[in-house]
């Protein structure tokens, strides 16, 4: 994160988008970033390896103090690929009902199996 | 007195989607907004990873509903840059027009539904799909389409252009300029609309860029960032245009850059007309006719949509993307809606939110 700040420090002060890849064995985060007066563009990628025991989680730290656009951004990493946010209280953003526990967009996502909550219905 | 917490809806704002505000008022004075999205949550990105590269398109048109030839676009030049395929020199030409049309097409019913939401009813929105169902009528003798096209092909379009093509856009851009100029008699030059707009929820230059709001949001603070300028693709470094900006970044700012981009995208499709090529193969592939990838590691992609900047984030694969990324302009200028509307009165708080042209099928993807 101390990339980010130095990175802002150099007008990088836009930040365009959080996302991230799953590569089956690691993850990546994407932080884009543009500098609105060069005109130019900054990519930050940051591996995370996946652990092997179920227990422990994935995290980043939260960027919120350098980019309040990462708000948003941040909620979706969780919900969508499980990378815990460090620093914040996240909450839900899009899925309802979701039990919290498996990650739509990591690719250990099944089809066709029932993602909600234990009693919950339509 | 103490907070008050109003929940507001799930409703559907005009055309924009489903939408749930939890609002803590003191009085009249909002002091804190929550906004619920994902009742329009489809998974598009992960559907992405199943389907075949051009199966993917008609998706993407249902992102954003009112523009959906820019996420189409968008989504093609993706998979053109992942397989190398060049776009042919014709159909470059061919894409802008048709891309500032949509843009002309997605501010004409902005400008009619805000007019709706702020209680300017229904005169402005009736000239407005007036104007708009012209725009449409052009694009679908194009494609076959009325609202959802699917003509884009790697490298060009789906068929060659109707013969009357270009005279009809020039006939077109005449009607269009000379029906939108009316609007000013009935909005720019009406106290009602103008005091109901100004100086509500107005975001600083700084505030903008921090929030990362786009598009003519961010224009409307006084930012001149536009991708066709910062970053020309096809044509748009030939041609001749400005970015209107604003001063305040109030809702009147926003409604007056959008009034102006109107003027400059007929202002681009009329040069385009002019510059390009009278003869020219604008076919492109066929469907089946794809290889596997040329490797590059990822695609980045990155748009100026009528709503602001689209980006997309690509890992290609054989014959499918291995995952996309999409960042839509409406996802982030709503997650500046609790920092634009604190302080302002809660009757005001549709008249910011209308203002920011969010599309939910976009926002929740």
């Amino acid at each position: 994160m101390r990339t980010l700040e130095e990175l802002k420090g150099k007008h990088f002060d836009y930040l365009k988008k959080i996302t991230a890849v799953d590569y089956l064995t690691y993850l990546e985060a994407v932080y884009m970033l543009y500098n609105i007066e060069e005109k130019k563009d900054e990519i930050v990628k940051v591996k995370l390896e996946l652990p092997t025991d179920k227990k422990s989680r994935l995290s980043l730290p939260t960027v919120m103090h350098v980019y309040k656009s990462a708000d948003w951004y941040e909620r979706e990493l969780q919900e969508m690929f499980g990378i815990m946010i460090e620093g914040r209280d996240v909450q839900r953003l899009l899925l309802e009902n979701w039990n919290g526990i498996d990650y739509p967009l990591r690719k250990s996502f099944e089809w066709g199996k029932d993602y909600r909550k234990e009693g919950e219905t339509e | 007195m103490g907070l008050m917490r109003i929940n507001v809806g799930p409703i559907h704002p005009s055309t924009h989607g489903v939408l749930r505000l939890v609002v803590d008022v003191d009085g009249d004075t909002i002091k804190n907004v929550e906004p619920h999205i994902g009742f329009l949550h489809r998974g598009v990105e992960k559907l992405c990873e199943t389907r075949m590269y051009m199966q993917n398109p008609s998706y993407f048109e249902k992102l954003d509903y009112i523009s959906p030839l820019s996420w189409d676009e968008i989504y093609v030049s993706a998979v053109e840059q992942a397989l190398g395929i060049p776009v042919k020199e014709a159909a470059q030409w061919v894409r802008v027009i048709q891309l500032e049309l949509q843009r002309i097409a997605n501010h004409l019913l902005w400008i009619g539904t805000l007019c709706n939401d702020i209680g300017q009813m229904f005169t402005t929105f009736m000239w407005a799909f007036r104007d708009r169902a012209q725009v449409l009528k052009l694009l679908e003798d194009v494609s076959g389409g009325r609202m959802f096209y699917v003509h884009l092909r790697l490298g060009g379009f789906q068929r060659p252009l109707p013969p009357d093509f270009a005279e009809r856009t020039y006939n077109l851009t005449d009607y269009l300029e000379r029906n939108v100029l009316q609007y000013r008699d009935v909005l720019d030059e009406n106290p009602i609309f103008t005091e109901r707009l100004r100086n509500v929820g107005a975001i600083s230059e700084r505030d903008a860029i921090d929030y990362g709001v786009t598009g003519p949001v961010l224009r409307a603070s006084g930012v001149a960032e536009d991708v066709r300028k910062s970053k020309p693709y096809y044509v748009y470094d030939k041609l001749d245009f400005s970015i209107p900006t604003g001063t305040r970044g109030d809702s009147l700012d926003r409604y007056k850059v959008r009034y102006r981009e109107i003027f400059e995208s007929i202002k681009i499709i009329r040069q385009c007309l002019d510059m390009m090529p009278n003869e020219g193969d604008i076919v492109g592939m066929p469907i089946r006719l794809i290889g596997p990838p040329a490797k590059p590691d990822t695609v980045i992609v990155s748009r100026e949509l009528p709503k602001g900047e689209g980006i997309i984030y690509m890992v290609p694969d054989k014959q499918r993307p291995y995952r996309v990324s999409i960042r839509s302009p409406g996802f982030i200028n709503l997650a500046a809606l609790p920092k634009l509307s604190v302080g302002a009165k809660f009757a005001d708080l549709f008249a910011i939110f209308g203002s920011l042209d969010v599309i939910f099928g976009e926002t929740d993807r």
